[in-house]
């Protein structure tokens, strides 16, 4: 015990005081920091504060004017999520232990962070009153400082005494993300603060009674823990089912589109539409493809291509200025994108068949999507888009980066064809998003774009927005991408080559793999730039996270009064975004390190 | 019967001419060992045989197929022939046996078993059968071209082209490569070899050529090459590297 001290010391000495300059820049670091936190204690714990404004406005936070009573759907999706997420991990599985030594100390680690926190806090705080004096207040008294210092104390010494008895044991580490997400869930039974309640006169209950958290939401939250629990067990009993592991990839990709329209819609199936238009012209698209694939190395077939090319590019034309159904012409135009493609990519067997799972996906994408998006919501909220706060950013940021990654990847490619047509216009299209402002953009979404759909056609305020920052951040991957795709050496292509490698092969598994670990870094910082820029979107009248705690919060005065209580929600805010970019950095850091492994 | 076979190939890069007029064959189990200064156009030779270059004029034709544009032509003549080059090219981000596996897999359609199978065997071959776990960039050069050597062979090729497989090693290292060149050469394994190992030419060669400024100077025994060479420019040029 003593020899650790000892140590600890002898190496705190080692690193913070070594010379000089360094034990000056230590006392003068810690001194700022020190005022920076008790500053920010004082804050937030005066009379003047009212976090009430924060915790009463969850709802709000999360989903804003969503309809209360399809909330139903926002919880399935929410659960659905958690389902595939248990599954995952239980498939996935890792036979990683974490010591038991570990865990005590990230506890004591914890509790030495509330004690710090503890002493520091200021006794008395001041604030700037209503008629402008300046007002001082006891914000901790020396009472309840020991109330909770004693306690946090006795929890310390308890987590390090630990590791001086034989107490040790190995926990598996997929095991522990479920102990982590009980402690908050258990929280939502037992913790307690003021809530705001309202009597008959519809007037603010003062002092406000104090009832347990999320009152409202602990159920829902309680079973989605359970059955994020049981799907782990189930995962792990699923693990030796032979292609779970695709299945489960494919559920994921799926799951984006599956949430999106089951949030934005009730569901209005119009059955004599989908028999006697959308089917047909599926089937009839799925078979021109399918032939194409077929009889793309058919000497026939080669030596009549450009005629085929050039027909083909005259029916689209004349297809798109017909009155076609919007379905047959947006295939129409991707038939022809596709057979200009084919014949570069398609010649082995094996690449033939993946390229037509890639058309039929990208058929039922499309059919989903023009279908979904176009057609009237069935979720009406008066004067508001469908809904904005949390689950708004969370879907730009979530959908964009769904949609614009491949979208970037493929764009990338494409400016790395050697096909001129298509080089010139992956070019085009990369050179034009990214040389005109995410904002221009946003208005292009919401007052230009419906000119340039065709008429009939009407897509939600939100589908634009996403369709505009699929292109946008898109662009943006694009550009990384190719980067990576440079620092690829020549040397990697002929040895793929050599081995007999078809192009899609090559692609797939030599040429990107290295490309994108070489770019993750940039990756990363597009993505996190991409989900806080998505606050953009206020300027268009959609309400976001970062809009909700601003504006519509700051707003609220009866029979609540949060006019100027903007501060609280803004830090709020603040930690929320923090709290998603920095675990998405870690994350990222942490894939780095382990594809790092074959670099050295 | 030649199971290479080249007849007058030419090669431009832009103006300059790369390859001017090689015609020669080779037959099957014979090891080829081809030589030349610096420039002269061996690399852009081996690599027209399996298409990594393309000719401009002339026939090449490859256990019996000949190769044009035709997609089918390269992909078959490709994985009849293994390519070891000079800077080894392994895949860093795949494990050695992921590299070894990966052809077998993709291309052959074997299961990952029998793939695994056949590359241990395969590293045993060459001598590194404890490296299979790592990833190349932890190997050093000399084991790096092993494991690139076992790639080539997983695909079971008929014919394998070195391009300068000792170059890029420390002298150390170059033994323990050519030992394993050796032992294929043995193993009755159509080889054409591009090196300035002279002593691994008069030791497996059956033929041995020489190239100079895009064209086949000349071509004979090992003994003859070496003994009695027939042109001045093999003389100028074993004088040069011995
Ligand atoms: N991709 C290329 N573009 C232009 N010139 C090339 C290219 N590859 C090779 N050359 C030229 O062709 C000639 C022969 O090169 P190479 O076959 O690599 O020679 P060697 O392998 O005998 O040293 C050299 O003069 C070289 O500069
Ligand atoms: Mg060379």
């Amino acid at each position: 015990m003593v020899d650790l001290i000892k140590k600890s010391a002898k190496s705190l000495q080692e690193s913070l005081f070594s010379s000089v300059g360094s034990s000056v820049l230590t006392i003068a670091t810690t001194y700022l920091v020190i005022n920076f936190f008790r500053g920010m204690l004082g804050f937030a714990l005066t009379s003047d504060k009212d976090w009430l404004a924060v915790l009463n406005n969850m709802q709000l936070y999360m989903v804003q004017a969503y309809p209360e009573e399809d909330f139903i759907r926002v919880w399935l999706s929410v659960g659905l999520t958690f389902v595939l997420a248990g599954l995952s991990i239980g498939i996935w599985r890792s036979e990683a232990r974490v010591k038991s030594s570990q865990v005590f100390n990230s506890f004591f680690k914890g509790g030495l962070g509330v004690l710090f926190f503890t002493i520091i806090a200021p006794t008395n705080a001041s604030f700037m009153g209503n008629d402008g004096s300046v007002i001082t207040e006891e914000v901790l008294s020396m009472d309840s400082r020991l109330g909770i210092l004693i306690p946090v104390v006795i929890f310390c010494a308890i987590f390090f005494s630990i590791r001086f008895t034989n107490v040790s044991f190995t926990v598996n580490s997929s095991d522990m993300v479920f102990f982590y997400l009980f402690i908050p869930v258990a929280l939502l039974w037992f913790v307690k603060l003021p809530t705001i309640q309202l009597n008959q006169n519809n007037e603010r209950i003062i002092p406000d009674p104090v009832m347990p958290i999320a009152s409202s939401t602990k159920i829902p939250w309680t079973v989605i823990f359970v059955s994020f629990l049981v799907s782990y067990f189930i995962g792990m009993y699923l693990k030796n089912i032979k292609s779970i592991k695709s299945i489960m990839s494919l559920s994921w990709f799926l799951l984006p589109l599956l949430i999106f329209s089951w949030i934005f819609k009730k569901p209005q199936i119009d059955m004599s539409v989908v028999l006697g238009s959308d089917l047909p012209i599926f089937g009839v698209f799925l078979l021109w493809g399918f032939l194409v694939i077929t009889f793309v190395n058919n000497a026939l077939f080669k030596k009549y291509y450009s005629t085929y090319l050039g027909v083909t590019f005259l029916l689209t034309l004349a297809g798109v200025f017909s009155g076609l159904p919007m379905l047959a012409k947006t295939c129409l135009l991707l038939i022809t994108l596709f057979s200009v493609v084919v014949p570069a990519v398609s010649t082995s067997s094996q690449g033939k068949r993946s390229l037509l799972i890639v058309w039929a996906v990208a058929l039922v994408t499309l059919t989903f999507l023009l279908r979904g998006g176009a057609s009237d919501t069935g979720i009406v909220v008066p004067g508001s888009s469908i809904f904005g706060g949390f689950s708004l950013t969370w879907l730009l940021a979530i959908f964009g980066t769904y949609v614009s990654f491949p979208l970037g990847v493929l764009l990338a490619l494409g400016r790395n064809s050697k096909l001129p047509i298509i080089r010139i216009v992956c070019t085009g299209i990369i050179e034009l998003t990214r040389s005109v402002p995410y904002i221009t953009w946003l208005f292009f979404a919401s007052v230009t774009l419906a000119v340039f759909l065709p008429a009939g056609v009407e897509f939600n305020l939100i589908v634009r927005v996403l369709m505009v920052t699929a292109f946008f951040s898109g662009a943006y991957f694009a550009e990384n991408i190719r980067g990576g795709l440079q620092s690829i050496p020549k040397g990697q292509y002929e040895a793929a080559d050599a081995i007999g490698m078809s192009p899609f092969q090559k692609i797939s598994l030599i040429i990107m793999p290295q490309a994108l670990r070489a770019v993750i870094p940039t990756l990363v910082s597009s993505a996190i730039t991409a989900f806080k820029d998505s606050s953009l979107v206020t300027i268009i009248g959609l309400f976001d996270f970062l809009t909700i705690g601003k504006t519509v919060i700051g707003n609220q005065s009866i029979p609540v009064n949060f006019v100027g209580h903007d501060r609280e929600n803004l830090i709020f805010v603040a930690i929320v975004y923090w709290i998603f970019t920095f675990t998405l950095s870690r994350r990222s850091m942490k894939v780095e390190k382990k594809l790092g492994l074959g670099e050295r | 019967m030649s199971i290479i076979q080249t007849k007058d190939v030419k090669k431009w890069f832009g103006d300059f001419q790369a390859l001017k007029g090689i015609t020669m064959d080779v037959a099957e189990g014979e090891v080829l060992v081809v030589c030349g200064p610096s420039g002269s156009g061996k690399s852009t030779f081996i690599r027209c045989i399996n298409r990594l270059e393309q000719h401009q004029e002339g026939q090449i034709i490859v256990d019996g197929i000949e190769l044009t544009n035709d997609l089918k032509n390269i992909e078959a003549i490709r994985s009849e022939v293994g390519m070891v080059f000079q800077s080894f090219n392994l895949f860093p981000h795949l494990t050695v046996m992921q590299n070894i596996t990966l052809a077998q897999i993709w291309v052959r359609k074997k299961n990952r078993a029998e793939s695994e199978e056949k590359a241990m065997e395969l590293l045993e071959r060459v001598g590194i059968p404890e490296q299979a776990q790592k990833f190349p960039g932890q190997l050093s050069g000399g084991q790096q071209q092993r494991v690139a050597i076992a790639r080539a062979l997983a695909m079971e090729p008929k014919i394998m082209l070195f391009d300068e497989p000792t170059s890029a090693l420390d002298p150390e290292m170059i033994k323990e490569v050519l030992d394993v060149m050796k032992e294929l050469a043995k193993s009755g394994m159509t080889m054409i070899v591009v090196t300035h190992e002279m002593g691994f030419a008069k030791e497996v060669a059956d033929r041995v050529m020489l190239f100079d400024d895009g064209m086949l100077v000349e071509e004979n025994t090992p003994d003859e090459f070496f003994n009695n060479p027939k042109s001045d420019r093999t003389k100028l040029f074993l004088s040069q590297i011995l």
